[in-house]
């Protein structure tokens, strides 16, 4: 409810914008698009899916039960989806980030004190899954990403040798 | 179980509005008596205190009323919780659509959450900042996590059958294209590490003569693992990763075409100019080639193109003298290789094996 | 090992003798160990609140308590760092500002993609009406600073004693 009654009041702001944007760009558009002739309508070939060998979902964040409930979630929807959910693992120990300061302000240099920001990790490897299926099932766990939690998805697409990579003929 | 526990932490509040209700009401009415009758045990005396206000004005000196009743009047404005009212069998996925901090009114759960000395009850769901500050999966319970992929599930597309091994991927498709994606919480959805695109294709996969493919693997230099036989390409200079993908693609497919084309000073290459030991272009050759022959009673007026082009197996031991003599000049001279080189030159010329000396 | 230790000594002994200023550099007495930032005194009349945030000393984050802001500025390889941190301090202080004397618990900040969800206890003091208007008015003012989407999420107490977790 918050969130829609936030979009509302901010859409005059983005109105404003794009009537900005539109008044000052339109004398350029007229004046350059003018002359020269609308490209002519090339007949486009009919889109193939891309194909996705493997997708690796790395979480990464400040406190490892919430990265757990969110790896549940994911491994849920992606069963759902029936999407194949080959690993999913967490690292032993948290990457730490440490700064060692002198304890007191400025004098008794022999005694000091750590402070450390640790970065959970969690791991979610995925497999075989085409195209529309991934970018559905991204959104919707990105979409429903928790606070204070990072991803990162790495795709590895897999792809057909291009024609013109063969043997020259002479 | 579920519904004790909840009892019990609602029990304060139910005692304050049931004196107000009692205050307010003329006993009698059901829904006064049913509680009366649930709270027997607990709260007779409150209500007796309660009914005594109602039947008579009693004399305040002090005032002490008037605060009382201010008090009162205040806390009556305030709603009842969400959460009282709540069917059993309601849709949780209606209640708690959406990511939101916690709250303890609209959530029917008895929780509890924070560290206590041992021996006490840690603090309730209301005014519990700590609840409110670890993120939530309210909205993100089974059942609505479930329907939602239901009405997900027609924009996703099965993958081909015919694809359904490593290898038929491997065969069809050979070329590997990385990518990253990144989300996180700030203002811009740009990360600038997701323009690196990364090309991985098995070398094996590309049509390439030997020539050819020398001179490949001279042009991608370390970008080659002999181990996995794969050629990866990496490109991060560009802002944009559509640029980097474009650019990658031209980079195998100049290297490709590059290692096709036949400079002029490529023929001048001669025999010192060999990085490894080619059997077939050494004196070593010629040798084998005319001993064999003249040992044969042959003609052996072979030029050297022809020479080259003798089939080393037509000779017996021939192969074997041919792969210990390369060894010894491309890994270099050790025990293992003179031996070899040894035992390979007393087969080809029919001497008897070498004792070994004790 | 020894051998040097009493040379630098001895160097130091030269030097002490050749300078009084490097003579007071040796500082002997041991060090007050006392971190006092985020803790509280027990009063003599045992009779200060204190919140559950403000009982647990700053090093049980992560262990009885945990974090005020939830971002991933702080993670590793995390982006705009400073800002992050800046824009909090300035919400903190424009919440506690405007809501003043509202303010029950500390102002907990939640930032997910653009969006930033601000949630806080606060006392029933002022009329329903009041509380919308600063509701709307908190929201709308933030949102034109940060240029995000700003969203408050407010629980509401009678009294400052209701969130209360002991006296010292």
């Amino acid at each position: 409810m918050n969130a829609i009654r936030g979009l509302w009041r901010s859409a005059p702001l983005v109105r404003n914008v794009i009537l900005n944007k539109s008044t000052l760009t339109r004398p350029f558009a007229t004046a350059t698009i003018t002359p020269i002739k609308p490209i002519e309508d090339v007949p486009s070939a009919i889109e193939l899916d891309k194909l996705y060998k493997r997708v690796e979902l790395e979480m990464r964040g400040i406190d490892p039960a919430v990265l757990l409930s969110y790896s549940w979630f994911c491994i849920a929807a992606a069963s759902h989806l029936g999407i194949e959910v080959t690993k999913s693992w967490a690292l032993r120990k948290a990457e730490k980030e440490r700064h060692t300061l002198l304890r007191c302000v400025h004098i008794y240099k022999k005694h000091r004190v750590q402070y450390e920001i640790r970065t959970y990790f969690r791991f979610i490897h995925l497999q075989r899954l085409t195209g529309s299926t991934c970018d559905t099932f991204l959104e919707y766990i990105e979409r429903n990403l928790p606070e204070g939690c990072a991803l990162k998805v790495t795709k590895v697409e897999c792809q057909k040798i291009p024609d013109h990579i063969t043997p020259p003929q002479e | 179980m579920y519904l004790i526990f909840c009892h019990k932490s609602v029990i304060l509040n139910k005692l304050i509005k049931m004196s107000l209700f009692i205050r307010n009401y003329k006993p009698g009415v059901a829904y006064n008596a049913q509680i009366l009758w649930r709270f027997n045990s607990t709260t007779a005396e409150t209500v007796k205190q309660g009914e005594d206000e109602e039947e008579f004005r009693v004399l305040d000196i002090l005032h002490k009323k008037g605060k009382l009743q201010k008090r009162v009047n205040r806390r009556a404005d305030i709603q009842p919780d969400r959460s009282e009212k709540m069917p059993t069998d309601q849709n949780w996925g209606n209640v708690w659509p959406g990511p939101r901090s916690f709250h303890p009114s609209s959530v029917p759960l008895p929780i509890r959450q924070g560290y206590v000395p041992k021996g006490q009850a840690p603090p309730g769901k209301k005014a519990n900042a700590e609840l409110m500050k670890i993120p939530n999966f309210l909205h993100l319970t089974p059942p609505v996590v479930k329907s939602q992929c239901e009405a997900l599930k027609k924009f996703c597309t099965s993958w081909p059958k015919l694809l359904n091994s490593e290898e038929a991927i491997e065969k069809n498709y050979p070329m590997e294209i990385i990518s990253s994606d990144y989300c996180h919480a700030s203002p811009t959805i740009r990360n600038p590490l997701a323009r690196i695109v990364t090309l991985r294709v098995k070398l094996s996969n590309l049509k390439l003569d030997s020539r050819a493919r020398d001179k490949f693997l001279r042009l991608v230099g370390d970008k080659y693992d002999e181990k996995t036989d794969l050629v990866t390409l990496t490109a991060d200079r560009c802002p944009v990763r559509k640029q980097n993908m474009d650019y990658v693609n031209y980079l195998l497919t100049a290297c490709y075409h590059e290692s096709w084309t036949v400079e002029d000073w490529e023929t001048d290459k001669c025999l010192e100019d060999m990085e490894y030991y080619d059997f077939d272009l050494n004196p070593s050759k010629k040798n084998l080639v005319n001993w064999y022959l003249m040992s044969n009673n042959e003609d052996n007026n072979l030029n050297d193109e022809q020479v080259k082009n003798f089939d080393v197996s037509k000779i017996p031991n021939g192969v074997e003298y041919k792969s210990a003599v390369s060894e010894l000049f491309n890994e270099g001279e050790s025990d293992l290789a003179l031996n070899k080189y040894d035992t390979s030159v007393r087969k080809l010329l029919g001497l008897p094996e070498k004792k070994i000396a004790n | 090992m020894n051998t040097s230790i009493i040379k630098i000594a001895q160097a130091s002994n030269a030097l002490s003798q050749f300078s009084p200023v490097f003579a007071s550099q040796f500082h002997t007495s041991s060090a007050l160990c006392r971190v006092v930032s985020g803790k509280y005194r027990i009063t003599k009349k045992r009779d200060r609140p204190l919140t559950y945030e403000m009982a647990n000393p700053p090093h049980y984050i992560a262990h009885r308590k945990s974090w005020n802001s939830w971002n991933t500025s702080s993670l590793k390889d995390g982006l705009r760092k400073s800002e992050t941190a800046v824009e909090d301090e300035f919400i903190r202080r424009f919440i506690n500002g405007t809501w003043h004397g509202l303010v029950c618990s500390e102002v907990i900040i939640k930032r997910q993609f653009n969006h930033i969800r601000i949630a806080a206890i606060m006392r029933r003091a002022v009329s329903p009406t009041k509380m919308y208007f600063l509701l709307g008015y908190t929201e709308e003012l933030l949102s034109t600073w940060i240029q995000c989407p700003v969203t408050l999420e407010l629980q509401t107490v009678d009294s400052y004693e209701d969130v209360v977790f002991k006296y010292i």
